[in-house]
């Protein structure tokens, strides 16, 4: 992808969120029960769901490493986790502020809360498993670690039905939305996936950079040698 | 990137504090004249001083509880930001590190 091109997922992500800042404070309606503090789910369900692109694309370019054994693939992979874990902190961080409104408490260990933790502390170790190992290893079982961490994908998204009782609203909530509300909230989903995709291609760029860099100090030594 | 983040922070914190600072158009004066038009209406008698703090009361309470709503809603958004820029910030100290090591690697 040209320099070009990603200038403009850039300015296409710059302008998405101002426009998304905009429907949150500007356009959407106010909740009734909650009021303001119900503009928290824009962004705080949006976060949430671009940890399940991000730790997907992670998981897919895992597999694919698997199977071809390309280290770009176990580059983008590693860079999709990396934003999957700062998306997550973000749902984190910003469920306990409406948590502490909306139930009077910061945490509670019902089911989705539980299994987002769990999410995020696997791809924690999936980091520290990689810092832990040298070059091949480290990008086998790291892709392996992979896609057993996005076995916990589908338990986060389905935990308000298979535990039920939970704090959580249903899954199906968000599109019964009144319609400025819905709007606003697809609009927040847009900007933070394009701003992933954005984030994504940097990311992977720097990466990709550091490992030619590698690549040419291992060569020098050797000469040296 | 750096600036869209600083940017978009500068204009969450900014709403914030326009939201909170804006003057109340409720004034007492203006709740003092509202209830004695109201009880002059009524056909029932009414002591018109209490009726009037038990009205500048709930607006005081309505005010508080729009303050502490807002709080939660900017404290939630101030969060997101920081996650962001604090990883921005990474990103920009890496990609100067890793600048500085390629020129390094370069034939003088």
């Amino acid at each position: 992808m040209g320099n070009l091109t990603t200038k403009i997922i850039g300015v296409i992500t710059a302008v998405l969120i101002f426009i998304s800042l905009y429907l949150v404070f500007g356009y959407a309606r106010v909740e009734g029960t909650m009021l303001e503090v119900q503009k928290i789910f824009y962004y705080h369900v949006s976060a949430a769901l671009t940890v399940f692109v991000a730790f997907g694309v992670n998981c897919v370019f895992s597999i694919k490493y698997l199977i071809q054994r390309k280290p770009n693939d176990d580059l983008l992979a590693v860079a999709a986790a990396e934003l999957g874990i700062i998306f997550c902190t973000i749902a984190l961080l910003s469920g306990p502020i409406w948590a502490r409104y909306a139930w009077n408490t910061w945490w509670n260990w019902e089911a989705r809360l539980t299994s987002t933790l769990v999410l995020w502390l696997m791809y924690i170790g999936y980091f520290i498993l990689r810092s832990a190992l040298e070059s091949d290893k480290r990008r086998t079982y790291s892709a392996v670690l992979a896609i057993i961490a996005y076995l916990d994908v589908p338990i986060v998204y389905y935990a308000v039905d298979i535990w039920q009782g939970g704090l959580h609203p249903d899954r199906g909530t968000k599109w019964s939305l009144e319609t400025t509300m819905r709007w606003t909230w697809m609009v927040a989903l847009l900007a933070l996936i394009i701003l992933f995709v954005y984030l994504l291609i940097v990311r992977y760029r720097m990466k990709k950079a550091q490992m030619r860099y590698e690549i040419i100090q291992q060569k020098y030594l050797r000469e040296a040698a | 990137m750096r600036i869209i983040v600083w940017a978009s922070f500068v204009v969450i914190l900014g709403l914030y504090l326009f939201a909170t600072q804006v003057p109340v158009s409720i004034t007492p004066d203006k709740v003092a004249e509202a209830v004695s038009d109201a009880v002059s209406e009524s056909q029932v008698p009414v002591d018109e001083d209490i009726v009037e703090q038990v009205v500048l009361r709930s607006l005081e309470k309505i005010d508080a509880g729009q303050r502490t709503r807002l709080t939660y809603l900017f404290a939630a958004y101030i969060v997101v930001w920081l996650v962001f820029m604090l990883y921005v910030l990474r990103l920009e100290q890496q990609q100067q590190v890793l600048d500085q090591r390629l020129a390094q690697l370069e034939p003088p």
